[in-house]
Parts: C-alpha cells; sequence; structure tokens
C-alpha cells in the first residue's frame, strides 16, 4: 500500500538521479539537447531533463538554495518555504525543491525577492523556534542556526506581548536511542518520511494542523526500528538528538576520525568522533556504494561499549586458578614456552571482529609453529569448491547490484538485522523499482511486502527440479538474486544446502537468460572478518575440538565458538587475545589485551569482497597493544620470528596472499561462479528436512550480538525497551 | 666565650664604636658567633629580644620594643625542625600575640576560651608525605574488566 503511495512522488526523485549523467551526455553529444530543457540560475545556463526540480537544477550549477524540508534520498515535501526563489515574470516567489523547471525559466537565487521571501521564512520559524542555543546539542551543526546567520534577519521584530510565552510542545518518549525537544522542530516532516519510506516504519507522523501541528507517534510509543538513529543526522534542529550523546560534547571540540564499522560484514563507512582521548560518537560517513548515508543502530550506538569490560593488561593464571595482571615480558614468555612445548599440537580460532593484519600474522605464527590448525569461528563448507574460489563465499553481485535487480530470493537470512543497509537497499528497490521479494525461512518481517516460500530446506530442491509454483516468477525475472544467509551453512546440511543453492543460481541464471555479466549467488556474510579470513585460507568453522590434537588453544578474539560452550580439556593451555573480557578470557591460562577497531589501523573485507580499512582514533587502553604487534613479539620470544616489523611489511605480506586485500575501496570482480556450480554437484545433495531457522528474528536479537555490543549498556537498553513496548496493549503485534 | 664577648663590647663601646659594641651584643646573646651563624642562616635575621614565652612545641616568643612595629614580636621556631619550620607551627594562642590581635600572652588573656574539647592544633601538612589527597570524582573512561576465572572441565 505504502509502495504505491510513494510510487508518485519516488518517480520525480529517481529521474533526478540520473540527471548528473544526463547532462555529462548533453556535453557529448549536442543532439540530444533538443529533448532537454534550457533554464537560466542567475543567468547561468544549464540543460536538464523535463522534470527536473528548480533546486536540483541549481545544484547543478553550483547554486545552493537553502532548504530545511527537502532531502536527496526522501521524497518531496515541500512545506518548509525556505527554498523559495524568485523566477522571472512570475508574480510570487516559488518553492524550488517541489516545482519542476520549464523551458526558458530565468531563476533568480539571490533577488531582492527571494532574500526577502527567505527573511520572512525564517523570521516565522524563529518566531515558533526556542532560543536555547547554548543548551542545544544541535549547536555548531545546526542547520536553522547556520541559515538564520546566513538569510535571516539582523534583528528581532518578536515581542510577547500578551506575555503567553513561545509556542510549547511536550517531548516525546521514543526510546533508549533519540531524544526529542519538541518545542524545537520546525515541522520539515524528514524524520516522518525517513522512517516511513527508508526503514519502513510507519511510526512517526503529525497530529494537529497550523500552529499546533505535531510530529510524533500518536500514542507515546517506542519508534522500533534498526535505523532509528538516522533521523537525528537527518533533522535539520535540536529537535531529535542522539540520547547517548547528549551533552557531552560539541562538534567543534571533536576529532573526526573517518573509519569502518565492523560489528556486521556490511562494512559500513563511519567517522568516529572523539575529544580527550574517548570515543564521542560515531557517525556514518557517506559511500554510496556500500552504505549510502544511512548508519545502523548498532554500529552508531554500540560504542560506549567500547569503554567497558576492557582488557587493558597482560594477565597469566597462577596456580591459585587466580588471574592477574603481569608484565607484558613474562606474559609473553610463558606463552611462548606453552606454545613451544606444544610441538606443534595447537588450534587456533579467530573472532569475528579480527582485522586482516592480525588474521595473516596469526596464520604465519601458527604454521612456523607446526600447525595448520588455524581456523574461523563462522562456518563454511570445504567440499565442492570450497574456498578456492571466492564467488563461492562473497556478495557477488555487490551491494549496489541490489538497485537493479527486479526479483530477490532471500533463502535462509534476515537482512534487516543480519545487514539492515542491505536491507535498505532491497527496501529502496522494492519501493522504487519494482523488486519482489520471496524468502525461504521462518516467517519475519522485513519491513516490506515478500512472498513466503516455506521455511524447508527441500523447497531449494523443488526450485531446482522445476516443479515448485514459484519457478514461474524465477524465469519471469530479467535480473534475479539470490542471497544465501551465512549462517545455514552451520546446519548439519550446510554443504548441500550451499551445492543446492549454487545449482539454483545457475538453473536461475539459465532459465531467465540473464546477462554473462550477472551475478545470481550472492552470500550474506554476518562477521566482519570472514570474507579476509577465507581469503587468507583459514579453515572455515570449527566444531569438535575433542577430534584435534590441541595442547594449546589459542582464541584470537573468538567468544562465540561452539569449541567454547563444549568442555575443553583441563590440560589444555588456553591463550586468550582480544579486547573485552568474556567467554574467551574467563577460560583463559594466558590473555594479551589487543584493540578494538577504533583503536588500531586494520584492514577489513566486507561481504562484498570490499577492503577497507579502519583508522586509529583513540590509543588503546593501559597496556592494550595492536594485535598483529603482539604476535609477532610473541613469535620472536618463541624463536619463530615473522619476517614482517612494520605496518607496511604486513600489508606487502598480505598481498603476497591475497592483493585484493590491500586495494582499498574496490571489489575485485568475482569469476568463475560457473566452475564453483560445477564443482559443487560433486557434493552429495542430501538436504535434511530440518526446517530454516534464523538466529535473528526479532528487533530485541538485533542489538546484542558480538563483545563489543553486549558490553554495551545502551544495547541493553534498547533490548529492554523493545520488550517493554512489546507489553504494551497498543502493540499491534505481528512481528509480520 | 660569654665573658670574653662581653669584654670586647665594653671596649667597643668606651672607644665610641657603639654600634660594633651593638654587635657583639646581640652575638653574645644569640650564645655566640656559632649559634649566631645558624640563627642567621635560619631566619635571614638576627636580633636581640627578652624571651616571653614558650609554647607547647617547643617554639620561643620573643619581645623587643627597640625594633619598629611589626617586627617588634618574633618566634624562634623550635630546635627539632630546623629548617621545616612552618607558620601554621604556631598555635592558635601565640597566633593572636604574635599578629598584634591582642597584646595579652596567651596565659594572662582573659577572652580566650578554653573549651575542652576543642582539637590539638596542627600544622599544615601540604607537601609532605601526610598530605590530604581528594579521591578522584571522575568516572574512568574505560572499565576494565575484572576477571571471573571459570574451570576447564
Amino acid at each position: 500500500m505504502l509502495r504505491s503511495s510513494i510510487q508518485k512522488a519516488a518517480k520525480v526523485s529517481r529521474r533526478c538521479v540520473h540527471i548528473g549523467n544526463t547532462n555529462k551526455a548533453a556535453v557529448a553529444k549536442p543532439s540530444a539537447e533538443q529533448t532537454l530543457l534550457e533554464v537560466y540560475i542567475d543567468d547561468k545556463k544549464v540543460l536538464v531533463e523535463p522534470g527536473t526540480t528548480v533546486l536540483q537544477a541549481a545544484a547543478l550549477v553550483g547554486v545552493e538554495i537553502p532548504r530545511f524540508c527537502y532531502h536527496e534520498r526522501l521524497a518531496i515535501a515541500g512545506n518548509c518555504r525556505m527554498c523559495l526563489v524568485e523566477i522571472e515574470k512570475s508574480p510570487k516567489p516559488v518553492a524550488a525543491c517541489a516545482m519542476p523547471v520549464m523551458n526558458g525559466w530565468r531563476v533568480k537565487t539571490n533577488s531582492e525577492m527571494t532574500r526577502k521571501a527567505r527573511e520572512g521564512v525564517m523570521e516565522f520559524l524563529l518566531v515558533n523556534h526556542p532560543l536555547d542555543c547554548p543548551i542545544c546539542d544541535q549547536g555548531g551543526e545546526c542547520d536553522l542556526q547556520d541559515q538564520s546567520m546566513a538569510f535571516g534577519s539582523d534583528r528581532s521584530r518578536f515581542t510577547d506581548i500578551d506575555f503567553s510565552g513561545k509556542r510549547a510542545v511536550e517531548d516525546k518518549d521514543i526510546g533508549p536511542l533519540v531524544k526529542t525537544i519538541m518545542t524545537r522542530c520546525i515541522h520539515c516532516t524528514r524524520c516522518i518520511r525517513f522512517a516511513s519510506e527508508v526503514a519502513g516504519v510507519d511510526d512517526l507522523g503529525t497530529t494537529g494542523r497550523g500552529s499546533d501541528m505535531q510530529v510524533g507517534t500518536y500514542i507515546e510509543k517506542m519508534f522500533l526500528s534498526e535505523l532509528s538513529g538516522n533521523v537525528i543526522d537527518l533533522c535539520p534542529v535540536g529537535a531529535l538528538t542522539s540520547k547517548p550523546y547528549s551533552f557531552t560534547a560539541r562538534p567543534w571540540e571533536t576529532r573526526k576520525i573517518e573509519s569502518i564499522d565492523v560489528l556486521d560484514a556490511v562494512g559500513s563507512n563511519i567517522v568516529v568522533s572523539t575529544r580527550t582521548n574517548e570515543v564521542m560518537r560515531i557517525l556514518p560517513l557517506l559511500n554510496e556504494q556500500v552504505n549510502e548515508e544511512w548508519l545502523a543502530d548498532k554500529s552508531r550506538f554500540s560504542y560506549d561499549g567500547l569503554k567497558t569490560q576492557r582488557l587493558a593488561f597482560p594477565m597469566v593464571k597462577f596456580d591459585s586458578g587466580e588471574l592477574k595482571a603481569v608484565e607484558w615480558e613474562d606474559t609473553l614468555k610463558h606463552a611462548a614456552q606453552a606454545l613451544n612445548n606444544a610441538n606443534g599440537q595447537i588450534v587456533g580460532i579467530a573472532g569475528p571482529l579480527v582485522d586482516a593484519e592480525a588474521l595473516i600474522a596469526f596464520k604465519d605464527l601458527l604454521n612456523k609453529l607446526g600447525s595448520e590448525h588455524v581456523y574461523t569461528e563462522n562456518a563454511f563448507p570445504l567440499s565442492g569448491s570450497g574456498i578456492d574460489i571466492r564467488a563461492s563465499y562473497l556478495f557477488n553481485s555487490k551491494i549496489v547490484g541490489i538497485e537493479q535487480a527486479d526479483l530477490v530470493l532471500l533463502i535462509g537470512t534476515n537482512p534487516r538485522y543480519d545487514a539492515p543497509l542491505i536491507n535498505t537497499r532491497i527496501r529502496k528497490s522494492y519501493v522504487h523499482n519494482e523488486l519482489d521479494v520471496a524468502l525461504i525461512g521462518p516467517k519475519i518481517d522485513l519491513t516490506y511486502d515478500y512472498e513466503h516460500l516455506g521455511n524447508s530446506a527441500s523447497t531449494v530442491k523443488d526450485l531446482i527440479s522445476g516443479s515448485h509454483p514459484f519457478n514461474k516468477r524465477l524465469a519471469q525475472a530479467k535480473k534475479p538474486l539470490i542471497i544465501l544467509g551465512a549462517q545455514q551453512l552451520k546446519r548439519s546440511d550446510g554443504a548441500a544446502l550451499l551445492a543446492a543453492v549454487q545449482q539454483l543460481a545457475k538453473k536461475t541464471a539459465e532459465i531467465s537468460k540473464v546477462d554473462a555479466s550477472w551475478k545470481v549467488f550472492n552470500l550474506l556474510q554476518e562477521a566482519a572478518s570472514q570474507v579476509a579470513a577465507l581469503d587468507l585460507g583459514y579453515k572455515p568453522g570449527i566444531s569438535n575440538l575433542k577430534s584435534l590434537p590441541a595442547k594449546v588453544l589459542y582464541l584470537l578474539g573468538a567468544d562465540d565458538s561452539d569449541v567454547l560452550k563444549e568442555s575443553i580439556p583441563t590440560d589444555t593451555f588456553v591463550i586468550y587475545q582480544g579486547h573485552h573480557g568474556e567467554t574467551g578470557a574467563e577460560l583463559a591460562d594466558v590473555i594479551f589485551p589487543g584493540v578494538t577497531y577504533t583503536e588500531k589501523q586494520g584492514t577489513y573485507v566486507n561481504t562484498e569482497g570490499r577492503a577497507q580499512q579502519t583508522l586509529n582514533a583513540v590509543t588503546p587502553p593501559g597496556y592494550a597493544r595492536t594485535d598483529w604487534k603482539i604476535l609477532r613479539a610473541l613469535s620472536e620470544i618463541a624463536g619463530k620470528t615473522l619476517e614482517y616489523e612494520t605496518l607496511q611489511e604486513v600489508r606487502k605480506r598480505l598481498e603476497e596472499v591475497s592483493p585484493n586485500l590491500t586495494s582499498y575501496g574496490n571489489v575485485q570482480e568475482s569469476n568463475f561462479i560457473a566452475q564453483a556450480t560445477e564443482l559443487s554437484k560433486s557434493v552429495k545433495n542430501n538436504l535434511e528436512s530440518k526446517p530454516i531457522d534464523l538466529k535473528l528474528k526479532k528487533l530485541e536479537d538485533y542489538f546484542m550480538t558480538d563483545v563489543i555490543s553486549r558490553s554495551s549498556v545502551t544495547m541493553s537498553k534498547c533490548i529492554q525497551a523493545v520488550l517493554k513496548q512489546k507489553q504494551n496493549k497498543y502493540y499491534d503485534g505481528v512481528e509480520k | 666565650m660569654e665573658r670574653v664577648l662581653l669584654v670586647y663590647e665594653k671596649i667597643l663601646r668606651k672607644i665610641g664604636l657603639e654600634k660594633f659594641g651593638n654587635l657583639i651584643e646581640i652575638i653574645r646573646i644569640n650564645d655566640g658567633p656559632v649559634n649566631s651563624l645558624k640563627k642567621l642562616t635560619y631566619y635571614d635575621d638576627l636580633k636581640k629580644g627578652t624571651l616571653v614565652g614558650t609554647d607547647e612545641f617547643g617554639n620561643r616568643y620573643y619581645n623587643n620594643n627597640y625594633y619598629f612595629f611589626g617586627r617588634n614580636r618574633w618566634v624562634e621556631y623550635a630546635d627539632h625542625v630546623g629548617f621545616n619550620y612552618d607558620g601554621s607551627q604556631v598555635p592558635p594562642e601565640w597566633y593572636g600575640w604574635l599578629h598584634y590581635k591582642t597584646d595579652y600572652l596567651p596565659e594572662n588573656d582573659p577572652t580566650r576560651p578554653n573549651y575542652p574539647w576543642v582539637l590539638k592544633p596542627s600544622e599544615n601538612l601540604t607537601g609532605t608525605k601526610a598530605a590530604y589527597m581528594c579521591y578522584s570524582t571522575t568516572k574512568p573512561k574505560i572499565v576494565v574488566w575484572t576477571p571471573q576465572s571459570k574451570q576447564k572441565a
């Protein structure tokens, strides 16, 4: 229902997205000029497609028109009136954001009439806006503040002649992440449009009209979305601000470091704001290829987890069974002795947040010590082509590829919580591009409609054989995508499922006659370290420790491994290296304090295979050190010195193993899909009847999935708030 | 020694060198040249005066109205403190006399209350090991994990 209502607005904006390209084309081919409209912005000529708005046309020639309600990624509302401009021969100023240009228009963005119109709008806005900038969290990054300086009047005519006070609106409680100060709201409705269009949660709306208009949830309830933090960035004033960040820092005091988020496998680009060596907040960084300008709540708000439960000192377990902080030198010697005494009977497990530099040092060290048992936590079957062909473990069509697709089949994954920003892409395509979605797995709320094909793995078999009714849709699709969740590979029939999905992808490509360059098969990873680990030749997934010769168990940030849930033999010496004290550290005989993603320069490869790097934002706490440096020091003391000493040398080594790991920002095209599919035929196709289940089904499952978010107080508040909301009698209940 | 100094003093006065006589007198009153040099190093000053009293800590209080107001009452600190003397070692009852709040000596001051619950005065300990240190009221930026070791099976 929503889809159709938005489509009209969406079509306008979609056309606009293409303007940039068309304009370039127009320069190259003058013949195309006939279809284009000729507009003059401040006497500068610009050629645009029909349907372009005045504001967009002005942007093409570098004229920025002030605005509050207009946003490139949202539907046009045209209610703030800040973008009024004069058009020659028009008696009244027009709203530039909502007015499509006509041929030959002469727009004046700096005329007397335009300036007076802006000044008037600004005056009305300020009459109803509190002058509390000194105590407002938006101060310094507020559009209203900036634009009143640039376009407002230099004096006020506001006098409260009735002494009735300014407009005041009661604040709303919409959860533990977004703080509302509704008196500051200027009714731009960006938050409402974001919630209904991008987040797909129709929780926000307006009540009343005129000066009684209020933005809110009508009844008091939580803004139940995994993307709620984005409304803070969207709000042009201080009406919606961050609750955890409130009153902690000013934007001009903070240092901003551009980095990468590692809490899911999307690899969202982020800006880490720090002050006095402390992470104050995390904001999204624009990257059209990955996260656009959004960021998921876990990535944005779990930074307080970086400050609690930290391992800050090297520790050794004494004979009394007590872990005590000791010097680095003693700890390293103790561990080196255990490693040398193990005669190569060492098992290493790398966790989900480890960077590629640490991964290569870890693997090299264990190999030098005579062990080949280096595992990742997450599973991936080694049958068929295994990890030899990258195409079988990557999101081959890339995240932007979703925008071209017309059919997405999700198998055993809930992108809404596994990778929220991939879900926003799917939803974007669903709303704007008529994308259809189908799902094999339990019924979940994906924020858009989808065809549910049941939760049995055998459905995949039916689809391959062509006996399933959905085959018709697959055949009609021009650009189908199949997205398999990596969590399903942990199933006992994971290998068979992967092989079946690969074959289904091949068959789909054949019956729908897709272009050879279009990649149907996609694997959605969950851990930020997984792709880099597989690129480096780690063995994926460890299930049974007892079957391995393990005198020493070396855990590199591994806390969620199944191995740890079983019993570890008493004579196994456990080394834990990581940044948070949890399951792994509790079992350890030796603890090496490592660093989190905000404290190191590290390489991560996202689910598409895109290598990106984090940068140091703060210094590590206490005696914690960069992980690869710890491993390098340990190798020297153990007498198996690794041949690299600087970051450049480690990266050179990474490049030797897999050159894509140091090609930052790029995705190496994945090839040999046909060969991988061919090899997968050798896998026995014995899919079990066991239904496909998902790890993260509901919003409350989403917030705590790794050591950092599990240590975060904000995240636990979120879970409490969601659970409380579900108790509410007005909660519409259906986890759709 | 004292007798020798007295002889010198008299001779000097007799031949008219009054000021040198005064010098020798001050040295004599301050227990000879060695002690005089010591006091000069401690207090950068050497005076003669009448000892008007001693407090419980061993500080000695002098008065000599020959000197101008402001310099006519002074304290010589107890010998055991050496260079580590400090204004706060003067107890409150002598503080008043020393700073001209009163002309009464502590023992005959009628206005001075004498409550049984008044604590014994103590000197300012800033800069010493016993100095008062306030505990930190700011939250630590990083909360470090405290080990709860689990037993392996």
